[in-house]
Protein backbone atom coordinates (compact mmCIF):
# COMPACT_ATOMS: atom_id res chain seq x y z
CA UNK A 1 0.00 0.00 0.00
CA UNK A 2 1.28 3.36 -1.28
CA UNK A 3 0.24 6.28 1.32
CA UNK A 4 0.65 10.02 0.23
CA UNK A 5 0.38 12.88 2.82
CA UNK A 6 -1.49 15.31 1.62
CA UNK A 7 -1.52 17.73 4.58
CA UNK A 8 -0.24 17.90 8.08
CA UNK A 9 0.17 19.43 11.07
CA UNK A 10 2.68 20.03 13.72
CA UNK A 11 2.33 19.54 17.32
CA UNK A 12 4.59 20.74 20.10
CA UNK A 13 4.84 20.76 23.80
CA UNK A 14 6.40 23.19 25.96
CA UNK A 15 7.75 24.07 29.50
CA UNK A 16 9.72 26.21 30.89
CA UNK A 17 13.43 24.72 31.21
CA UNK A 18 13.48 25.37 35.66
CA UNK A 19 14.08 22.42 37.90
CA UNK A 20 11.19 22.44 39.70
CA UNK A 21 7.69 20.90 38.10
CA UNK A 22 6.00 23.50 40.25
CA UNK A 23 3.60 26.36 40.88
CA UNK A 24 4.65 30.42 41.42
CA UNK A 25 4.32 30.99 45.01
CA UNK A 26 2.59 34.35 44.78
CA UNK A 27 -0.41 33.15 42.70
CA UNK A 28 0.13 29.56 43.30
CA UNK A 29 -0.37 28.62 39.75
CA UNK A 30 1.91 25.81 37.74
CA UNK A 31 4.87 27.76 36.18
CA UNK A 32 3.69 26.76 32.86
CA UNK A 33 0.64 28.53 33.03
CA UNK A 34 -0.28 32.51 33.54
CA UNK A 35 0.18 34.63 36.07
CA UNK A 36 -3.75 35.91 37.42
CA UNK A 37 -3.69 38.86 34.90
CA UNK A 38 -2.20 37.06 32.00
CA UNK A 39 -4.30 34.97 29.32
CA UNK A 40 -1.75 33.90 26.98
CA UNK A 41 1.52 31.49 28.97
CA UNK A 42 5.32 31.84 27.41
CA UNK A 43 6.83 34.62 26.25
CA UNK A 44 4.18 36.88 26.86
CA UNK A 45 4.40 36.18 31.03
CA UNK A 46 8.01 34.76 30.95
CA UNK A 47 9.60 33.84 34.62
CA UNK A 48 12.52 35.62 36.33
CA UNK A 49 14.87 33.81 38.49
CA UNK A 50 16.57 35.24 41.64
CA UNK A 51 19.88 34.76 42.33
CA UNK A 52 18.77 32.71 45.52
CA UNK A 53 17.30 30.56 43.55
CA UNK A 54 13.28 31.25 43.56
CA UNK A 55 11.48 31.54 40.23
CA UNK A 56 7.96 33.24 40.05
CA UNK A 57 6.10 34.94 36.95
CA UNK A 58 7.88 38.07 36.00
CA UNK A 59 4.51 39.61 36.76
CA UNK A 60 3.69 38.20 40.01
CA UNK A 61 7.08 39.25 41.58
CA UNK A 62 7.29 42.77 40.07
CA UNK A 63 3.82 43.25 41.77
CA UNK A 64 5.37 42.58 45.16
CA UNK A 65 8.62 44.17 44.23
CA UNK A 66 7.32 47.27 43.89
CA UNK A 67 5.71 47.39 47.48
CA UNK A 68 7.92 49.23 50.08
CA UNK A 69 7.11 46.08 52.40
CA UNK A 70 8.55 44.16 50.29
CA UNK A 71 11.91 45.81 50.79
CA UNK A 72 13.68 44.42 47.80
CA UNK A 73 12.99 41.08 49.00
CA UNK A 74 12.99 37.46 47.89
CA UNK A 75 9.15 36.37 49.19
CA UNK A 76 10.54 32.94 49.64
CA UNK A 77 13.74 33.26 51.77
CA UNK A 78 13.94 36.87 52.30
CA UNK A 79 17.35 37.32 50.12
CA UNK A 80 17.85 40.70 48.16
CA UNK A 81 15.82 39.48 45.08
CA UNK A 82 18.18 39.75 42.00
CA UNK A 83 17.21 38.30 38.83
CA UNK A 84 19.34 36.41 36.98
CA UNK A 85 19.98 36.53 32.63
CA UNK A 86 19.28 32.88 32.46
CA UNK A 87 17.08 30.57 34.19
CA UNK A 88 18.39 28.71 37.63
CA UNK A 89 19.06 25.38 35.75
CA UNK A 90 21.87 26.67 33.62
CA UNK A 91 25.06 25.41 33.82
CA UNK A 92 26.57 28.82 32.02
CA UNK A 93 28.12 31.51 34.32
CA UNK A 94 25.55 34.07 34.37
CA UNK A 95 27.71 36.84 36.07
CA UNK A 96 29.47 38.63 33.97
CA UNK A 97 32.88 39.56 34.86
CA UNK A 98 33.29 43.96 34.53
CA UNK A 99 35.01 45.38 31.86
CA UNK A 100 38.34 45.33 32.17
CA UNK A 101 40.05 49.26 31.98
CA UNK B 1 -3.21 44.96 40.25
CA UNK B 2 -6.53 43.78 39.63
CA UNK B 3 -8.90 42.16 41.98
CA UNK B 4 -8.76 39.12 39.81
CA UNK B 5 -5.05 38.65 41.28
CA UNK B 6 -6.77 37.88 44.95
CA UNK B 7 -9.80 35.82 43.00
CA UNK B 8 -7.79 33.51 41.12
CA UNK B 9 -5.87 33.12 44.15
CA UNK B 10 -7.89 32.72 46.57
CA UNK B 11 -9.52 29.83 44.01
CA UNK B 12 -6.31 28.29 44.13
CA UNK B 13 -6.28 27.91 47.90
CA UNK B 14 -9.62 26.50 48.12
CA UNK B 15 -9.13 24.24 45.40
CA UNK B 16 -6.06 22.72 47.04
CA UNK B 17 -7.70 22.45 50.26
CA UNK B 18 -10.64 20.55 48.87
CA UNK B 19 -8.44 18.16 47.19
CA UNK B 20 -5.95 17.26 49.74
CA UNK B 21 -7.46 18.93 53.08
CA UNK B 22 -5.91 20.90 55.79
CA UNK B 23 -3.28 19.61 58.54
CA UNK B 24 -4.51 18.54 61.45
CA UNK B 25 -6.19 20.94 64.01
CA UNK B 26 -7.24 23.38 61.11
CA UNK B 27 -10.80 22.88 59.45
CA UNK B 28 -12.71 25.66 57.12
CA UNK B 29 -15.90 26.10 58.20
CA UNK B 30 -16.69 28.55 55.47
CA UNK B 31 -16.02 29.79 51.77
CA UNK B 32 -18.93 30.93 50.49
CA UNK B 33 -17.03 33.89 49.21
CA UNK B 34 -13.74 35.20 48.55
CA UNK B 35 -13.62 38.21 50.75
CA UNK B 36 -14.38 36.35 54.01
CA UNK B 37 -13.02 32.63 55.22
CA UNK B 38 -14.26 31.13 58.49
CA UNK B 39 -11.89 28.48 59.66
CA UNK B 40 -11.61 26.39 63.36
CA UNK B 41 -8.18 25.85 64.75
CA UNK B 42 -6.89 23.70 67.72
CA UNK B 43 -3.42 23.12 69.85
CA UNK B 44 -2.91 18.96 69.20
CA UNK B 45 -0.45 19.03 71.63
CA UNK B 46 -1.13 18.92 75.87
CA UNK B 47 -0.54 22.54 76.44
CA UNK B 48 -3.05 23.37 79.54
CA UNK B 49 -3.85 26.27 78.19
CA UNK B 50 -5.86 25.33 75.27
CA UNK B 51 -6.83 21.66 75.86
CA UNK B 52 -9.98 20.37 74.34
CA UNK B 53 -10.77 23.70 73.12
CA UNK B 54 -11.64 25.34 69.55
CA UNK B 55 -11.19 28.72 68.05
CA UNK B 56 -12.58 30.59 65.15
CA UNK B 57 -10.73 32.84 62.80
CA UNK B 58 -12.03 34.47 60.42
CA UNK B 59 -10.00 35.83 57.58
CA UNK B 60 -10.90 39.12 55.43
CA UNK B 61 -9.03 39.43 52.09
CA UNK B 62 -8.50 42.73 50.34
CA UNK B 63 -8.44 43.07 46.47
CA UNK B 64 -4.33 42.91 46.81
CA UNK B 65 -4.05 39.91 48.44
CA UNK B 66 -1.55 38.12 48.56
CA UNK B 67 0.63 41.42 47.81
CA UNK B 68 -0.71 42.45 51.29
CA UNK B 69 -1.42 40.18 54.12
CA UNK B 70 -5.20 39.09 55.32
CA UNK B 71 -6.85 40.54 58.16
CA UNK B 72 -7.41 37.56 60.79
CA UNK B 73 -8.80 37.65 63.66
CA UNK B 74 -10.25 35.50 66.58
CA UNK B 75 -14.25 35.38 66.93
CA UNK B 76 -15.69 34.39 69.98
CA UNK B 77 -18.53 32.42 69.66
CA UNK B 78 -20.86 30.63 73.26
CA UNK B 79 -18.55 27.75 72.23
CA UNK B 80 -15.50 29.04 71.33
CA UNK B 81 -13.34 31.70 73.32
CA UNK B 82 -10.57 33.80 72.49
CA UNK B 83 -7.32 31.90 73.07
CA UNK B 84 -5.46 33.47 76.17
CA UNK B 85 -2.67 34.54 75.03
CA UNK B 86 0.07 37.78 75.53
CA UNK B 87 0.08 38.88 71.90
CA UNK B 88 -3.92 38.21 71.98
CA UNK B 89 -6.34 41.14 72.93
CA UNK B 90 -9.70 39.83 74.58
CA UNK B 91 -11.29 40.84 71.43
CA UNK B 92 -9.79 38.79 68.87
CA UNK B 93 -7.47 40.94 67.90
CA UNK B 94 -3.74 39.50 67.43
CA UNK B 95 -0.63 40.83 67.15
CA UNK B 96 1.72 38.75 64.51
CA UNK B 97 4.60 40.23 62.25
CA UNK B 98 3.27 37.46 60.27
CA UNK B 99 0.06 39.73 59.71
CA UNK B 100 1.41 42.64 59.51
CA UNK B 101 2.52 44.67 57.13
CA UNK B 102 6.63 44.37 58.27
CA UNK B 103 6.39 40.48 58.47
CA UNK B 104 4.32 39.13 55.56
CA UNK B 105 4.83 37.44 52.82
CA UNK B 106 2.69 36.64 49.39
CA UNK B 107 4.25 33.06 49.40
CA UNK B 108 2.04 32.71 52.98
CA UNK B 109 -1.10 31.41 52.53
CA UNK B 110 -4.26 31.11 54.60
CA UNK B 111 -3.22 27.74 55.80
CA UNK B 112 0.70 29.00 56.70
CA UNK B 113 -1.30 31.19 58.73
CA UNK B 114 -3.09 28.69 60.89
CA UNK B 115 -0.25 26.39 60.99
CA UNK B 116 1.75 30.00 62.81
CA UNK B 117 -1.23 30.67 64.97
CA UNK B 118 -1.35 26.90 65.88
CA UNK B 119 2.53 27.31 66.81
CA UNK B 120 2.00 30.75 68.35
CA UNK B 121 -0.09 28.95 71.14
CA UNK B 122 1.54 25.47 71.66
CA UNK B 123 3.90 27.61 72.33
CA UNK B 124 2.86 29.86 74.79
CA UNK B 125 2.63 28.88 78.74
CA UNK B 126 1.25 32.68 79.97
CA UNK B 127 -1.54 32.57 80.61
CA UNK B 128 -1.82 36.20 80.01
CA UNK B 129 -3.28 38.88 77.98
CA UNK B 130 -1.23 41.96 76.63
CA UNK B 131 -0.62 44.81 78.52
CA UNK B 132 -3.58 47.25 78.02
CA UNK B 133 -5.61 45.00 76.85
CA UNK B 134 -8.56 46.52 79.10
CA UNK B 135 -8.07 49.92 77.43
CA UNK B 136 -7.27 48.97 74.09
CA UNK B 137 -10.23 46.65 73.25
CA UNK B 138 -12.66 49.62 74.74
CA UNK B 139 -10.95 52.43 73.01
CA UNK B 140 -9.86 50.80 70.11
CA UNK B 141 -11.72 51.55 66.74
CA UNK B 142 -9.09 50.30 64.14
CA UNK B 143 -9.52 47.78 61.68
CA UNK B 144 -6.27 45.36 62.75
CA UNK B 145 -4.13 46.46 59.79
CA UNK B 146 -4.26 50.27 60.76
CA UNK B 147 -2.68 49.34 64.19
CA UNK B 148 0.76 50.24 64.87
CA UNK B 149 1.19 46.94 67.06
CA UNK B 150 4.21 47.90 69.59
CA UNK B 151 5.77 44.10 70.83
CA UNK B 152 5.61 44.97 74.61
CA UNK B 153 7.48 41.74 74.74
CA UNK B 154 9.34 39.83 71.96
CA UNK B 155 10.57 36.75 73.64
CA UNK B 156 7.00 35.80 73.19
Amino acid sequence: MKVKIKRWNGVATWRWDIPEDDVCGICQVHFDGTCPTCKYPGDDCSLLSGKCGHNFHMHCILEWIKQDSAKGQCPMCRQRFEWTEQPNDMSMDTTHAPPEI
Amino acid sequence: MSAQFATKRLGKELQKIRNSRLPPGIELVSAENLEEWLLDIQVLDDNPLYQNQTYRLKFRFGSTYPIEPPEVVFVKLSDRPIPMHPHIYSNGIICLDLLGQQGWSPVQNVESVCMSLQSMLTGNSKNERPPGDDDFVRANQLRPKDIEFYYHDNTV
